[in-house]
């Protein structure tokens, strides 16, 4: 059984429709790079998932649990549900919360029991791949740099004992050196029979470093685009 | 002289305990509770209720168990007083445009319709309290001060000290501090906007009704008993900077002393101008209170 | 798409008129501002000329005035008087709060207050002096122009609820002054009484003085609505209304050189003294003032009106105080119940609707919009032709339609691409082929020129290369890449493998 089924899946903001009528499914074991432009839906993709779009329609299984269905109306409500039944989310840009130290923003990661049961061992695996963050666990997370604030977001990520792991855009805003650095680690840490999808606008950033990279364009989804995606139409086609 | 500080303390830690509550609300749920007086009052009520129906059914008329029954069973009716509050105003509108001035009408509008109701139960009389400390007064040199004073300034500092434990220390409290941050973001980690904001509304319901029971030694319960309050906790949470514990606690003591002060060595009618004051001029240098950092985070 | 939605029209009262008196107007006397306004069209059926009424407020306002001045004249009765006696009073502050509230956006709490003052300030200085009616009158609005620049100071650094709070503490402060006051009445709990009154006191039991007095009341509520026209409809309400409802707005508006926080103080100024006016006329109206005008029910009562009315608009503050003043006084048998039932409806509007009754319309458009929007979106952007957000922006639904269309052939052309066509276009690119092949080919052919692939003879029957014409007249083709060909069907097979695999990554 695959852990996410998605089926038919549309959603948007408003009188936008982003996604339309998506079908696909995560398998456990699996890391998936998800690439497309700025504005091509990826993003939403995610927030679908975890209903944290203005409305969604369409059938999505997680590990044999409904988490999607109709909705058309309170924007986040069901979130809390459904990332507490296993899915751990490192949103776009920084949702880190400023006032409390790097310490209290990654245990805050930690939000199943078993998980803040053994919150200090987590805390060290996540330290462990985001070394720099040991030495500012007392500061403040409002006053690091951007690329710390980041690894603060994707160790919150990492905190969780989730089955399905969530990163949007880890190098957006980063300086290279920095984001081919955390999405290396990214890429390097242990799944078990957990799944990532890492979405990106850098394909050469994930390229031959997932098991496969799917293509998100206007809002739908292409299978496999590997490296045929030097031939992209140019620009003048999608006007 | 200690008499001065006694009353003054006992001022602080009333006002402090519904001040808290106030600014807990705001900064987690972002919704100024206005109806915190009408929570206060409900308390006293409830504490009321409990202690006649032990005169009536076992003549109890003082002892431990009444006095903790009273303190319980007046933060316990608050704290529903506040989940009321909550599900009347909180839970429907959080989602919506312009939250923060629609909660702000639907709390006063409660609080309308509270104290009406309770017009309508109890009648407009004041309705007394059982002395939960006693009426014995402790002597300290030549100074003495009543047990209630005292009682009321230990179990004040108490469980805001305990209040303050439980948001650094415990999982629930981080939760809390996380969504006053970054509401969206804490939504991500697992943290429902609506239980956890219902939960802050319980919590600052229940200071609330502590403030009442204790409150209610000195000046009975009535309808309106809980305007006072309210207004005076307003100011206080608005000077120690709304969202900031330290800061409401401290404008607290500050404003107490002042109270105190000024009712010693004038007159009583020269109180709320002088706190006025005092709050202007606070504001006039802080605009955001006394420790008031979160209004720019939370924009 | 459902056909009920389609061509519905709404009732529009319209006038055939000839063209000539087009543009012939009624205007309001001594000013440029036609006291109707009305648009000229074109009838799209009959093609002739009409005149559509566009707003219809002016004639809802004249009935609505009109009603509230001639109920209690023609019942007579003393009740009835002192009902819509209340009803003009409260509805004047509401206007002006609305002035402070609505146009300068300023959360001031003290509008009652000020009233007080002007009140206090008139009748103390009558009874001291023996000043007479027309002097309380001045006296009045200058006291709620001094209360109005005391206030007015804490709002240059307070924002929003800070200097809310501020102001109800001002209120309360006033209310315990005056109970603690010799002078003002302090020892009667704040009743200060024996000012000069307009209709003297003997007079208010005839049912004439009653009339008089409840015509100056209303007098009263239309100066205010009369200077919440000008001061709203004005210049300086325009300049608020850009720098109005966020941050943002604000820098833009002193950004473009508005001094919003000066307009909104000389707003919150006008609207001070004519409160204190009101507070001055009360007093004159009842002979003196009472502590009552600083009560934090009757200000909560104030909100109330305002909240179910609607916040924000002249209507909202008159209607909504004609509901809760008539609750209030006309069923007093009720006791607390009536109280209950304005804090109900004040809970069910601010529940149930943005801003009151009079914002209902406003919402019920908006959702009525939102959903035609909405399913809008969901038609036109089934495939996934544009971009997401281009969705609902294109107003060409022939564009859509068309992209639509492409789309579909794309799918199905794409579905026939086997390694068998392939191998059959390489065996003979030119000639007669195989029915999918030829519809293929034939695509490709009617594409657009831009970017299309060709034939490019280096040397003839030696050397042809790939390249894409730019389309555009003087820019030369690119090349796509550096093989050449010896023969042109291996070229023509070259490009032919450039079109499908153009198509299919295409969506």
């Amino acid at each position: 059984m695959s852990l996410l089924h998605m089926e038919e899946v549309s959603s948007g903001y408003g009188t936008m429709r982003v996604i339309h009528g998506l079908n696909f499914s995560i398998e456990p074991g699996e890391r998936i790079g998800l690439v497309g432009l700025n504005g091509h839906g990826k993003t939403t993709l995610i927030s679908t998932i975890v209903g944290m779009t203005g409305w969604q329609d369409g059938s999505i299984e997680f590990m044999g649990q409904q988490i999607g269905g109709r909705r058309s109306h309170g924007l986040g409500r069901n979130t809390p549900k459904i990332v507490r039944s296993g899915i751990a989310i490192a949103p776009q840009g920084d949702a880190i919360f400023p006032g409390l130290s790097v310490e209290e923003n990654l245990d805050s990661g930690a939000y199943t029991d078993g998980a803040w049961k053994t919150r200090k061992r987590r805390r060290d695996a996540v330290l462990e791949v985001f070394p720099p963050l040991r030495s500012r666990l007392k500061q403040s997370a409002g006053t690091l740099s951007g690329g710390e604030r980041r690894m603060v977001s994707v160790g919150r990520a990492l905190m969780a004992d989730a089955k399905l792991y969530l990163v949007d855009e880890p190098s957006l805003g980063l300086a290279p050196k920095i984001s081919i650095g955390l999405v290396a680690a990214l890429c390097e840490i242990d799944l078990g029979d957990g799944a990532m999808l890492i979405a990106e606008q850098n394909l050469p950033l994930l390229s031959g470093k997932c098991d496969r990279i799917l293509g998100m364009h206007a809002g739908e989804l292409k299978e496999d685009v590997g490296e045929a995606l030097g031939d992209i139409p140019p620009a003048g086609e999608m006007s | 002289m200690i008499e001065l500080l006694a009353s003054a303390l006992v001022l602080a830690s009333m006002y402090g305990l519904v001040a808290v509550g106030i600014s807990l609300t705001w900064s987690s749920v972002g919704m100024l509770n206005l109806a915190q007086g009408f929570v206060f009052t409900a308390g006293g009520y409830v504490a009321f209720l409990f202690a006649q129906y032990m005169a009536k059914n076992f003549s109890i008329r003082d002892g431990v168990i009444l006095s903790l029954g009273v303190v319980f069973l007046g933060m316990l009716g608050s704290a529903v007083a506040g989940l009321v509050v909550g599900g009347l105003a909180f839970l429907p509108l959080h989602d919506r445009i312009n939250f923060p001035v629609r909660g702000l009408i639907a709390t006063l509008a409660i609080s309308i319709i509270g104290t009406q109701v309770f017009m309508l139960i109890f009648g407009p009389q004041s309705k007394p309290l059982p002395q939960i400390f006693g009426i014995k007064r402790l002597k300290i040199g030549e100074f003495s001060i009543a047990y209630g004073q005292v009682g009321t300034i230990v179990v004040a500092t108490l469980v805001l000290l305990l209040v303050t434990l439980w948001m650094k220390r415990s999982r629930r409290g981080l939760q809390m501090r996380a969504m006053m941050m970054n509401p969206l973001g804490a939504n991500m980690v697992g943290v429902s906007v609506r239980t956890t904001g219902m939960i802050a509304l319980a919590i600052s319901g229940a200071l609330a009704g502590l403030a009442s029971v204790l409150l209610g030694q000195t000046f009975f319960v009535s309808p309106t008993s809980g305007v006072q309050p309210l207004i005076v906790g307003l100011i206080i949470s608005l000077a120690g900077g709304l969202g900031s514990m330290p800061g409401t606690v401290a404008a607290a003591v500050l404003l107490g002393f002042a109270e105190a002060v000024t009712a010693r060595y004038t007159e009583q009618s020269f109180v709320p101008f002088v706190q006025f004051a005092l709050v202007i001029a606070i504001l006039t240098f802080r605009p955001r209170g006394l420790g008031g950092v979160l209004e720019d985070v939370r924009e | 798409m459902s056909n009920a939605s389609v061509g519905r029209r709404r009732l529009i009262p319209r006038w055939r008129v000839k063209s000539s008196s087009l543009s012939h107007r009624l205007r309001v006397p001594g000013t440029k501002r036609s006291l109707l306004r009305f648009e000229g069209r074109y009838n799209p059926k009959t093609l002739q000329r009409e005149l559509i009424l566009k707003d219809k407020k002016p004639l809802f306002w004249m009935v609505g005035l009109f009603a509230l001045a001639a109920i209690p004249i023609a019942i007579g009765q003393q009740l009835v008087f002192s009902i819509f006696g209340s009803i003009c009073f409260f509805a004047a502050i509401n206007v002006l709060w609305t002035l402070i509230i609505g146009t300068a956006g300023l959360q001031s709490f003290a509008s009652l207050a000020t009233v007080g003052v002007g009140a206090y300030a008139a009748t103390y200085l009558s009874i001291t002096y023996g000043i007479p009616w027309p002097v309380m009158l001045v006296i009045g609005t200058a006291f709620g122009a001094l209360m109005g620049f005391i206030i007015s100071i804490p709002a240059r650094r307070l924002d929003g609820l800070y200097y809310a709070l501020l102001t109800i503490g001002i209120s309360e402060f006033c209310r315990s002054y005056i109970t603690q006051s010799e002078a003002l009445g302090g020892q009667f709990n704040g009743a200060l009484f024996g000012a000069d009154r307009i209709v003297a006191e003997e007079a208010m039991q005839t049912q004439s003085g009653q009339t008089l007095s409840y015509l100056i009341s209303f007098t009263v509520l239309l100066i205010t609505l009369a200077i919440f026209r000008l001061v709203s409809g004005g210049r300086i309400g325009i300049l608020l209304r850009t720098a109005q409802s966020s941050k943002e707005d604000e820098s833009f508006a002193s950004a473009i050189g508005i001094d919003f926080q000066r307009a909104r103080l000389l707003v919150f100024m006008i609207a001070s003294a004519a409160l204190g006016f009101v507070g001055a006329f009360y007093a004159t109206n009842q002979g003196g003032a009472s502590l009552s005008l600083f009560s934090l029910d009757q200000m909560l009562l104030l909100l109330a009106m305002i909240v179910i009315g609607g916040l924000g608009k002249a209507e909202g503050a008159v209607v909504g105080t004609v509901i809760v003043v008539f609750l209030n006084q006309w069923f007093t048998s009720w006791g607390p119940w009536r109280i209950v039932l304005v804090g109900v409806l004040m809970l069910a509007s601010v529940l149930y609707t943005r801003n009151g009754l009079f914002g209902l319309r406003q919402q019920l458009i908006e959702i009525r919009e939102r959903r035609k929007a909405l399913s809008r979106a969901t038609r036109t952007t089934r495939y996934g032709a544009f971009l997401p957000e281009q969705g609902p922006e294109i107003a060409d639904k022939g564009v859509i339609a068309e992209r639509e269309f492409e789309r579909a052939i794309r799918d199905e052309l794409r579905s026939w691409i086997t390694p068998e066509i392939i191998e059959e276009h390489r065996l003979s690119p030119m000639g007669q082929h195989s029915d999918h092949l030829e519809r293929i080919l034939n695509y490709f052919r009617k594409q657009p020129i831009s970017n299309k692939y060709v034939v490019y003879c280096e040397e003839s029957y030696k050397a042809y290369r790939v390249v894409a014409l730019s389309g555009i007249p003087g820019v030369p083709p690119r090349s796509v890449d550096d093989k050449t060909y010896s023969n042109l069907d291996e070229a023509y097979h070259a490009v032919f493998l450039r079109r499908i695999n153009d198509l299919k990554s295409q969506h």
